[in-house]
C-alpha cells in the first residue's frame, strides 16, 4: 500500500480525535492530508511517538488517539507496546506504517525486512486487537474498528517504501500550542478538572 | 542520619504542587516515595519499560494538561538525554525528574560509580536545572521554587537526592 493513500483513508476518517504522528515522513504526509489542530507532530526523539500518544490518552480518557508511528522509530522503543498491554487504554489506536526501512536515512532495512513482526511482537507484549490489513479494503475496515471499538488497537500497515511528497513544516511551537489549546478546548463544557 | 519521613515529604510536595501523573522506573530508593503515590487514588503512576519511554509519555501527558513527574535511579538519566534535548527542551514541555543518586559516597557497586559522578555534569550540559538537598529542610526549602521555574519557563527540572537525605543503599 502507498503511506500517503493510507494516511487520506484514514484522516476522511477523522472527526475529534487526536492523531500523533511520528517524525519524518508520517508528520510530512499527516499535514499534507489533513493539517488539523488536534494534530500532535513529533520532529525529533525518535522512537517516542507512541509513548506520546499513550500520555495523551491516559491523561484524556474522553478523547480517542492514534498513533501514527513508523517502523525503525517503533523499533528503539519496543517497551511501549509492553506499557500500552498493561495500562489498557480503551481509546488508544497505535498503527505503525512499516515500510521495513529506515526511509528517512536513505532506506537502510530494518528488522522487520527479514524476520520480526512488530504485529507479532504487539501480540507477545499482550495487546489483544492486532490487525495486519492486507489491502485498502481491509485498512479501511481496520480504520474503522480502531475508531469506534473500545482499544487498545496495534495495526500493522505494510506500505511502500517512499519519501513522503511535499515539503516538512516544523514550527515546533506554534504546533505544540495550537494543539495544547485545541485538546484543552475539546470537550471542555463536560469534563471535570482532572 | 537521614530524615526517615524525607519520602513523605517529597511526594507531599509534588502533589501540593498539582503533580498527580507520575512515571517511573523504580529503585529502591524512589520507591520509598512511589509508595506514598501508589496509595493515592488521585495519583496516576506508569511503570514504563525505560526511563526516556516515561519522558515520552509525561510530556503527552503535559500535552493534554496535566503536570507530571518522572521518578528514577540516575542512571536512567543516561537512556534520557536524547529526549530531554530532542522533545522537551526543543518543544518546551516541562518535567520533573526525581532522581535517586546511586554512584556517590558510601557507594558499594563499582558499576554504578561513573555514572554516579557524570550525573551533575549531564544535567548541567544540557541546562537542566537541578537542586541536591541534603536535608528535609533544604528539601522544604527549594522543591517548590524548583517547580515554579520549570513551568515558568517550561522546561525540565531536576531533584537529585543525595545519599545524606535519603540513607542511600548501602548494601
Amino acid at each position: 500500500m502507498n503511506r500517503a493513500e493510507a494516511t487520506r483513508l484514514l484522516c476522511e476518517r477523522l472527526h475529534d480525535e487526536v492523531v500523533v504522528a511520528n517524525l519524518g515522513q508520517a508528520t510530512t504526509e499527516l499535514q499534507h492530508a489533513a493539517d488539523r489542530a488536534l494534530n500532535c507532530y513529533t520532529f525529533g526523539a525518535m522512537g517516542q511517538c507512541s509513548s506520546l500518544a499513550l500520555g495523551i490518552a491516559l491523561a484524556r480518557p474522553d478523547v480517542r488517539v492514534v498513533s501514527l508511528d513508523g517502523d525503525g522509530s517503533l523499533l528503539m522503543n519496543l517497551g511501549v507496546l509492553t506499557t500500552v498491554a498493561t495500562q489498557a487504554p480503551k481509546n488508544l489506536a497505535i498503527v505503525v506504517w512499516d515500510n521495513e526501512v529506515h526511509m528517512t536515512t536513505g532506506g537502510q532495512p530494518t528488522a522487520t525486512a527479514f524476520r520480526t513482526s512488530l504485529a507479532g511482537v504487539a501480540r507477545g507484549a499482550g495487546i489483544e486487537k492486532v490487525l495486519e490489513p492486507a489491502d485498502y479494503e481491509e485498512l479501511a475496515l481496520a480504520f474503522d474498528r480502531m475508531l469506534s471499538e473500545e482499544g487498545p488497537f496495534f495495526v500493522q500497515v505494510k506500505v511502500d517504501k517512499g519519501y513522503a511528497e511535499g515539503a516538512i513544516f516544523r514550527d515546533l511551537i506554534r504546533y505544540k500550542l495550537r494543539f495544547m489549546d485545541a485538546l484543552a478546548a475539546q470537550g471542555r463544557h463536560d469534563r471535570g478538572s482532572g | 542520619m537521614a530524615d526517615p519521613e524525607w519520602s513523605k515529604h517529597l511526594a507531599d510536595g509534588l502533589r501540593r504542587n498539582d503533580i498527580r501523573f507520575y512515571a517511573t522506573v523504580p529503585d529502591f530508593i524512589v520507591s520509598q516515595v512511589l509508595e506514598h503515590l501508589w496509595r493515592d487514588d488521585e495519583c496516576t503512576v506508569v511503570t514504563a519499560a525505560r526511563e526516556e519511554e516515561g519522558l515520552g509519555i509525561l510530556s503527552g501527558a503535559y500535552l493534554a494538561g496535566r503536570r507530571g513527574a518522572l521518578l528514577m535511579q540516575n542512571s536512567g538519566l543516561g537512556s534520557c538525554v536524547n529526549t530531554l534535548a530532542s522533545l522537551n527542551f526543543a518543544t518546551q514541555i516541562p518535567v520533573v525528574m526525581v532522581l535517586s543518586h546511586r554512584g556517590d559516597i558510601n557507594e558499594y557497586n563499582p558499576a554504578q560509580v561513573p555514572m554516579g559522578q557524570a550525573a551533575e555534569g549531564i544535567l548541567q550540559a544540557l541546562g537542566v536545572r537541578y537542586i541536591t538537598p541534603h536535608t528535609v529542610e533544604e528539601l522544604e526549602a527549594q522543591l517548590d521554587g524548583l517547580i515554579k521555574l520549570a513551568y515558568t519557563r517550561s522546561l525540565p527540572v531536576a531533584v537529585l537526592l543525595p545519599n545524606d537525605l535519603t540513607g542511600g543503599r548501602y548494601s
